[in-house]
């Protein structure tokens, strides 16, 4: 055993550069693997550690104001619940602070205590007068608004003017980056000057012994839906629609992260197994020697896989723990999320079970190849200082000869193909890196894209909210009068209740040429008269509905017969929800007031959008919110582009070091050729276009290869992100990049691997040659 | 055309005729770190157009330091080294690399083909680094070495005789100024070495000009027509075998004496 840790040892030291090579792909490698790891393996749930601390309610309905608080206050013992809060008078309350509009649903609650539905204030006090309000913590650190800012309130004629006093964490509702509807609260007094005539709605917060589980609460709604007049119930949250999107992005993240882990693991894997398999190749002389004095072939073996196990320890000694204090941020922002204070975490054991995945997966990639070292007679390797070459590369060469490239040229490409294996490991780990990047790089801009779908971005130049004071005449006109405009779609929000869906589904209901909005739809066609409805695959699924079937909906105490004539293409309802799309002519009977509450408007071609917003706005500044259409693309996914991006450097650096490390290999085994071709007049130049030409030709290979790949692999990504809508991808979605990226990404590969080759190949090209042939 | 005719015409249409220095090296001093075992220590010899001279010493003499010095793959640590008028200290690697391509052909002890070319392409080698396209030429050498059948096989199917023709065949394909050659048959058995030589001697009857480091004096005596004779790094003797007064004989009763010191 000393004996071969001493050899190792020893060869260790002289491989250093190999040795680094292994080092930095492992490090990169166990690193993304750890990372990934402690996401999963978070110690503690703080979405769970907050709802517990804060009595947080399993189920919150909201109630529509005609029904009788005090019927409402019966509800939770109808359903069992253990404890309850409210009923709690709440409005939809638009607000203007720093030039932008908001809408919140304002709650009229004296204290932030109870049974049910605590109230953690993170900053300030909780409101005290008339004139206060407070905000979700999440509301506020999206929109970056501070404690003391002014609200002027817009959806009441008075439009009074609230003070920010203290912000608050409420686990029950969805956070605001992912577009849930946020909370604020002022106290009882406070309340009624902010509603308007039927504005005024209730909420009630139920909690339960135990949680319970998703029939069951289907199982309590159907209940209050019975015990109550028709569409009392306007909407619900469920703590567990509540926590899915708490963690949605580090749901993805972690996805992310585990696939990319496996590539960047499996690239590592092919540069040890070529590494192991270069050396053996170059060291039969020494093998023989080896054997001759008495290593047994499990000795050999042990030689070759200890030389790739050392490093590979180091990598993991630092790049475990290092990993573990880089995901501590990301572990925090949740905890943060909810204002809780975060204590770092680091599981031991988990480190552990990182340090013995890579040790196998390395130690199983350099076994196979020093096997080849173990089988080796000594008598045959002693005779020859290196594995005899085969002739594969002389097809690329002859080709090559043919297309009259230069010399060099031709020997480097015949040089990449000269040890098939090891240009298959390279080219695999090049496969890898290029691939990666373009899934990052279809995967960002998908995000992108769906925003932009979902804003109407090119089919819609602006977007105008109206206040419930302002009369939907009034903003047409003052829309129709302006002279660039040139189509307008009112869009009004209504629920409309169907049977074998728990909560009213929400529906969008248009007016005007809606079908110029560049919906997407999955199949079927887009509505044309009343009754037609387009719904998400969501809604379709759960409701048992097939294309052309019809089913009742109900929308003010009104039956409506309504047939799916198309499926769309839909995030905004996220995972699990439910959308519909109709005409206005479709509801308008049953909804005497309908009312539109946003515009869209699109204007003449060559119009100065930003002129038009300018004037709009400045027409009704207190009763209109005109924007220009964009994407809107929100914090957390940036984040993950940001770590999609990021990763896949990382990986096309590991195939960086996978080129590096062949072409290392290459030059060192071929220093002999390459000292005879000096000696045959080969310039310096000539040497590293030579050694150019195989870094360029394997990554050129990898290239082709990884193009259609990753492509393929992104679609396949994408198409399980639109799965979680309950969506099947359009195809149009598909076409992220544009033909010249696709070249231009192999291409670049090329230049990356010839810059990476230029190490050993200016060391090849400093080769001495006396020293070289003397030293055979 | 006869074998002499053929390397005739190869080596005048690059030579030049008339009898004059080729080779000047002079105090030509080399230090190796960490020990003088191969170095040269202020030699200074000239060789002239056409001749076929023999670099004779025993090993660690410093003959192949000698050689390197002419072909350009080593510096002297002093001292200057000059080819057909062009002082090698002078030109950068790139330079030389152009003046080994351009005027130097190289035979090596252990052949030194590449092993993933054929016979034909290893012959090619220097002309395509040159830019220039040579089969026929290669083709043509190939058979006058009497080496036509393997030209489409790999080195580690021929022999070591036809290994050092093709490599012969290799340094010729240029049309060096000066053919260098070490040790040439000191990787082959008796007879091979000799027809390796014969052919050697062919090559330089036809006008090339020849520098032959090998520690055999026997062969040495039997084709050079000057034989140098180095020993710790200097130049202990110089015969030119033609002259009346210093028979072959005479070289190697001198080459066993420096030996048996």
């Amino acid at each position: 055993m000393k004996a071969v840790l001493l050899k190792a040892i020893r060869d260790l030291r002289r491989r250093r550069l190999q040795a680094a090579v292994v080092f930095v792909t492992t490090l990169l490698a166990v690193g993304t693997g750890t990372i990934a790891l402690t996401l999963i393996a978070q110690t503690s749930d703080p979405y769970q550690t907050a709802f517990e601390a804060q009595k947080g309610a399993h189920l919150v309905v909201d109630f529509d104001g005609r029904v009788d608080p005090g019927t409402l206050a019966g509800t939770p013992a109808l359903i069992g619940a253990s404890a309850f809060a409210g009923p709690y008078r709440a409005t939809d309350m638009q607000f203007q602070s720093g030039g932008h509009k908001y809408t919140v649903t304002a709650i009229a609650r004296d204290n932030p205590g109870g049974d049910v539905g605590q109230l953690r204030i993170t900053g300030g006090r909780w409101p005290s007068s008339g004139t206060e309000i407070a905000l979700t913590r999440s509301f506020v650190d999206l929109n970056h608004v501070v404690i003391g800012d002014k609200l002027k309130v817009l959806s009441v004629p008075q439009a009074p003017v609230l003070t920010v006093v203290g912000l608050v964490v409420d686990i029950d509702e969805l956070r605001a980056d992912v577009g849930g509807q946020q909370h604020a609260w002022v106290i009882e007094s406070a309340f009624a000057p902010l509603t308007t005539k039927n504005s005024t709605f209730y909420q009630m917060d139920y909690r339960f012994a135990s949680d319970p589980t998703s029939p069951q609460m289907q199982t309590y709604l159907d209940k209050l839906r019975a015990s109550l007049p028709p569409d009392s119930i306007t909407s619900s949250i469920s703590y567990i629609f509540a926590r899915t999107v708490f963690h949605i992005s580090t749901q993805i993240l972690i996805g992310v992260l585990v696939a990319f882990s496996v590539f960047a693991l499996a690239a590592t894997a092919a540069i040890v197994a070529n590494l192991v398999t270069g050396i053996v190749i170059s060291a039969y002389r020494e093998i023989g020697i080896m054997k001759a004095v008495g290593f047994t072939p499990a000795q050999v073996i042990g030689v070759f896989v200890l030389q790739i196990l050392v490093p590979t320890a180091a990598a993991c000694v630092i790049g475990i723990p290092a990993a573990m204090v880089l995901s501590q941020p990301l572990l925090a922002s949740n905890s943060q999320a909810l204002g809780l204070a975060y204590q770092a975490t680091y599981s031991p054991g988990l480190g552990l079970l990182a340090l013995a995945g890579a040790l196998v997966i390395v130690t199983v990639a350099a076994v196979i190849p020093a096997f080849r070292a173990g089988r080796l007679r000594p008598a045959i390797v002693i005779a020859n200082a290196s594995a005899p070459r085969g002739q594969s590369g002389r097809w690329i060469r002859t080709l090559a000869s043919l297309a009259r490239l230069p010399r060099p040229v031709v020997l480097g490409l015949g040089d990449a193909a000269a040890r098939p294996v090891r240009a298959i490991l390279t080219v695999l780990a090049v496969v890898l890196g290029v691939a990666t990047v373009i899934v990052a790089l279809g995967e960002t801009r998908t995000f992108n894209e769906i925003y932009s779908y979902e804003g109407h971005v090119g089919k819609v130049d602006v977007v105008v909210a109206k206040t419930p004071a302002f009369a939907d005449a009034d903003a047409t006109q003052l829309i129709d009068l302006q002279p660039e405009t040139t189509r307008v779609v009112a869009q009004a929000n209504t629920n409309i209740t169907a049977h074998g869906i728990a909560d009213p589904i929400n529906t969008l209901t248009f007016r005007g040429d809606s079908g110029a909005l560049g919906y997407l739809l999955t199949s079927g066609r887009w509505f044309s008269g009343p009754g037609e409805v387009v719904a998400n695959g969501g809604f379709v699924h759960d409701a048992h509905l097939n294309l052309g079937d019809t089913f009742t909906g109900t929308v003010n105490g009104a039956a409506l017969k309504l047939r799916i004539v198309g499926v769309v293409y839909d995030f905004t309802a996220g995972p699990g929800g439910h959308i519909m799309m109709l005409d206005w002519s479709t509801v308008a009977p049953a909804v005497p007031d309908l009312s539109p509450s946003s515009y869209m408007v699109t204007l003449k071609p060559g119009s100065n959008v930003g002129a038009y917003v300018k004037r709009l706005a400045a027409a009704q500044p207190d009763l209109l919110d005109v924007q220009a259409a964009s994407t809107g693309n929100t914090a957390f996914l940036s984040v993950i582009a940001a770590v999609l991006l990021g990763i896949a450097g990382l990986i096309a650096l590991i195939a960086v070091a996978g080129i590096f490390n062949t072409l290392l290999l290459t030059t060192r085994e071929r220093v002999r050729d390459t000292a005879t071709l000096k000696t045959l007049g080969m310039s310096p130049r000539q040497v590293i276009g030579m050694v150019a030409a195989s870094a360029g030709f394997l990554a050129l290979l990898g290239g082709l290869v990884a193009v259609p790949a990753g492509v393929e692999l992104y679609r396949l990504l994408f198409d399980q992100l639109s799965a979680l809508g309950g969506n099947v991808t359009p195809p149009v979605f598909y076409d992220v990049y544009a033909t010249w990226e696709l070249i231009a990404i192999p291409v670049a590969g090329v230049v990356v691997a010839i810059a990476a080759a230029m190490i050993p190949a200016r060391w090849a090209a400093r080769t001495n040659v006396v020293e070289v042939l003397h030293s055979e | 055309m006869d074998g002499r005719t053929f390397f005739r015409a190869f080596r005048d249409r690059g030579g030049k005729s008339g009898v004059s220095e080729l080779v000047r090296l002079t105090d030509v001093t080399k230090v190796y770190q960490g020990g003088i075992t191969g170095a040269l220590n202020g030699v200074s010899v000239s060789v002239e157009k056409g001749e076929f001279t023999a670099i004779m010493g025993p090993s660690g003499s410093g003959k192949s330091t000698l050689l390197n010095m002419v072909a350009g793959l080593d510096r002297p640590t002093s001292g200057g080294v000059a080819v057909g008028g062009t002082d090698l200290g002078k030109l950068g690697e790139a330079g030389l690399a152009r003046f080994r391509r351009d005027h130097i052909g190289f035979v090596f002890q252990f052949f030194y083909l590449l092993p993933n070319l054929t016979a034909l392409e290893n012959v090619l080698i220097p002309a395509q680094l040159k830019g220039n396209a040579a089969t026929g030429r290669a083709r043509a050498l190939l058979e006058r070495l009497g080496i036509k059948d393997v030209e489409d096989k790999y080195p580690a199917r021929m022999s070591g005789g036809q290994q050092q023709r093709v490599a012969i065949a290799r340094a010729l394909i240029n049309n060096p100024t000066l053919l260098l050659a070490d040790e040439p048959t000191g990787a082959l058995d008796t007879h091979t070495g000799e027809q390796v030589m014969e052919l050697l001697g062919q090559v330089h009857r036809d006008g090339q000009t020849i520098l032959l480091v090998t520690h055999d004096a026997k062969l040495a005596t039997r084709h050079a027509a000057r034989v140098i004779s180095v020993m710790d790094g200097k130049i202990v003797d110089d015969a030119r075998l033609e002259s009346p007064e210093r028979a072959p004989s005479d070289v190697i009763r001198v080459r066993g004496e420096e030996v048996s010191r």
